[in-house]
């Protein structure tokens, strides 16, 4: 190593004698006589070691040096003077200096005092690079912890047993910040993984994989979120951990143009259709049939069934118009009282055909109140027949399957109806997704549309809906409509739903 | 009399064809799905099966399926009609595959056809 020593000594003999010493040992110095002169040569060049004598023509300069060695670090101090100023000195300039040398100067002494400064600077060096690097670490890592955080996606690290080990801010907001629970509890309210779950196939095959999914937020809110899955490797290139990005696509499924969801839906109820049409076809049959025959019997029934896939025909138009054409309410001021019966009038048939029992729990009166009755009373028939269908698919024997209508009004004059049943119930899951677009849980027989709408016609009603219900022992709707027209706030199918507690 | 049995979950559907059937001198019976159906064939014996593939529980192709490993059954004829588009190669071994809403006389022309 190389390095620059200013040297500084009153004595002009004494300073070149050391001179020659050093420079036979390869090594340059330069030379001054004054505390001036020793500023002046390090403003102008870069030392690394600072030998000095501190009694400059009797004066001390101690405090000059502990200011040199303050504002240059890395400059390493040898002192050296008479052996009568030696104590003074290392009191004064303590700890600034690493070796204090008695004139004369012992050469061996000097060596050994220059190897030290030596390894000073290199560890100096080597402490300013580690500091510097840490400082740039720490920088990194206070970045990365940011671009983690504030990346506008959920973001969840799981184990391989589907627990959660880290989320980002955003995670950890909307979805809380239980570290060890299972993801699928947190985000779906499941007791098992998903069926289709991504997390899994990534530790099975080490690659990303994605998927729709509808998850609820603490608040109750649900998001529709694509989901991308990344592998997370260990030093020996295994898959301890997998990291799930879940971003909000809420809006873009809301924006989908109506039309080309239409168009979806003709092809989710395209069977749900095509049974409809055959059993009409049957029903054609069954009456011309009959009446060749002249058989009533026959006749009827065939008329029952023509009657019902009309209706189920109409109803199934009616609400693919609604969904093609979100139309505003037409307000008017009716007797709800009157329109809940006729409701509760349309299903009693198919309740009675199937042993379910209808108990009815409505005061005469309740007075008028301002709502679309058209919109509302199909909400209402959708409810109903939901009701009934869980009793009737409910496999329970041993079982007396019943649905209850109530009406009345709450503190805040709100008009509220429930509608109970003690059918086969709901699960937290379908219960989560029973609102959405196209959800159904009946198989062919369901087009997806009849929650969704009925939601959405007491929303815009300014009313709410609320969902009660345990698997196996039967669910439990209740609407609560205010009686005078609402401000028209709720934008065109927008979805919440509020889960009693 | 020959034997049809009529496989599909919808009842009123199911209504139609015995009425169809049984109107064109065929007897009948019915399932609502692929356990019942596998359950009625075996004792029935019918000469030929009408399968809906879309049900609840396990799929129409499933039966069919397993009705081919029946060393008594494997030879029934079986149509397929169902709601399904695109469902000619669902079960590729059936005599027929009608869509619903399907044709009378298209049906009833297959069944003459096809019944030993």
């Amino acid at each position: 190593m190389a390095e620059n020593i200013l040297l500084i000594e009153d004595s002009a003999e004494h300073a070149v004698a050391l001179q020659l010493y050093l420079e036979r040992s390869g090594i340059t110095i330069s030379i001054g006589t004054t505390t001036e002169e020793m500023f002046s040569k390090i403003r102008t060049k870069e030392f690394d070691i600072l030998l000095v004598n501190p009694f400059l023509n009797g004066k001390s300069i101690s405090s000059e040096i502990k200011e040199l060695k303050n504002s240059i670090p890395l400059l390493q101090v040898i002192i050296f003077c008479i052996k009568q100023n030696l104590n003074q000195a290392m009191d004064e300039v303590g700890t600034h200096a690493i070796n204090f040398l008695e004139i004369p100067v012992n050469s061996k002494a000097l060596n050994l005092a220059i190897i030290h400064a030596r390894k000073c600077i290199a560890n100096d060096k080597r402490i300013k690079i580690y500091s510097e690097r840490l400082a740039d670490l720490e920088h990194d890592r206070t970045l990365y912890h940011q671009l983690f955080n504030e990346v506008p996606c959920y973001i969840s690290i799981q184990n391989k047993e589907m627990r959660l080990i880290g989320g980002n801010i955003l995670f950890q907001k909307d979805f809380g910040n239980e570290v060890g629970e299972y993801c699928y509890e947190i985000y779906k309210h499941r007791t098992s993984p998903c069926p289709t779950c991504p997390v899994i196939k990534t530790f099975a095959d080490g690659k990303s994989h994605s998927t729709e999914e509808v998850v609820t937020a603490l608040s109750g809110q649900q998001y529709h979120v694509l989901t991308q899955t990344a592998p997370i490797f260990n030093d020996d290139g295994g898959i301890t951990q997998v990291m799930e990005i879940a971003t909000d696509i809420t809006q873009i499924r809301q924006l989908q143009g109506h039309l080309s969801s239409l168009g979806l839906m003709l092809g989710s109820m395209s069977h749900g259709v095509k049974g409809m049409l055959t059993a009409l076809d049957g029903g054609i049959y069954q009456m011309s049939s009959g009446l060749q025959k002249n058989d009533p019997e026959r006749i009827e029934k065939a008329f029952d069934l023509i009657k019902q896939m009309a209706d189920r025909i109409k109803k199934m138009v009616l609400q693919i118009l609604y969904y093609a054409k979100s139309r505003k309410l037409e307000y008017q001021t009716v007797d709800i009282v009157h329109i809940f019966k006729t409701v509760i009038s349309t299903v009693t048939n198919l309740a009675r055909k199937n042993c379910v029992q209808i108990e009815i729990d409505i005061p005469d009166s309740i007075g008028e109140m301002d709502i679309d009755s058209n919109w509302l009373q199909a909400a209402l028939v959708n409810l109903s027949e939901n009701a009934v269908e869980a009793c009737i698919y409910d496999k329970a024997k041993n079982k007396n399957h019943k649905v209850e209508f109530r009406l009345w009004e709450d503190n805040n004059h709100r008009v509220c109806l429930s509608i109970k049943d003690n059918g086969m119930g709901i699960d937290q899951e379908t219960r989560e997704k029973m609102f959405t677009l196209f959800f159904t849980s009946k198989g062919s027989q369901g087009t997806g549309l009849g929650l969704f709408i009925a939601n959405h016609v007491i929303q815009q009603h300014g009313g709410e809906i609320k969902v009660e219900s345990i698997l196996g022992e039967g669910t439990c709707f209740e609407i609560y409509l205010p009686r005078k027209k609402a401000e028209e706030s709720v934008a065109p199918f927008g979805k919440s739903i509020e889960r009693l507690s | 009399m020959k034997k049809i049995l009529i496989v599909d979950d919808d009842p009123n559907i199911r209504d139609y064809l015995v009425s169809l059937l049984e109107d064109n001198g065929y007897t009948t019976r019915t399932a609502i799905d692929v356990r019942d159906g596998l359950k009625i064939a075996k004792e029935y014996k019918p000469d030929l099966i009408t399968l809906d593939l879309e049900m609840p529980g396990e799929w129409g192709p499933r039966f069919y399926r397993q009705l081919s490993q029946d060393n008594e059954l494997k030879n029934t004829p079986v149509i397929v009609i169902s709601g399904l588009s695109g469902n000619d190669y669902a079960i590729s071994k059936a005599v027929a595959t009608l869509s619903k809403p399907f044709d009378r006389e298209e049906l009833l022309n297959i069944i003459k056809e096809n019944i030993v």
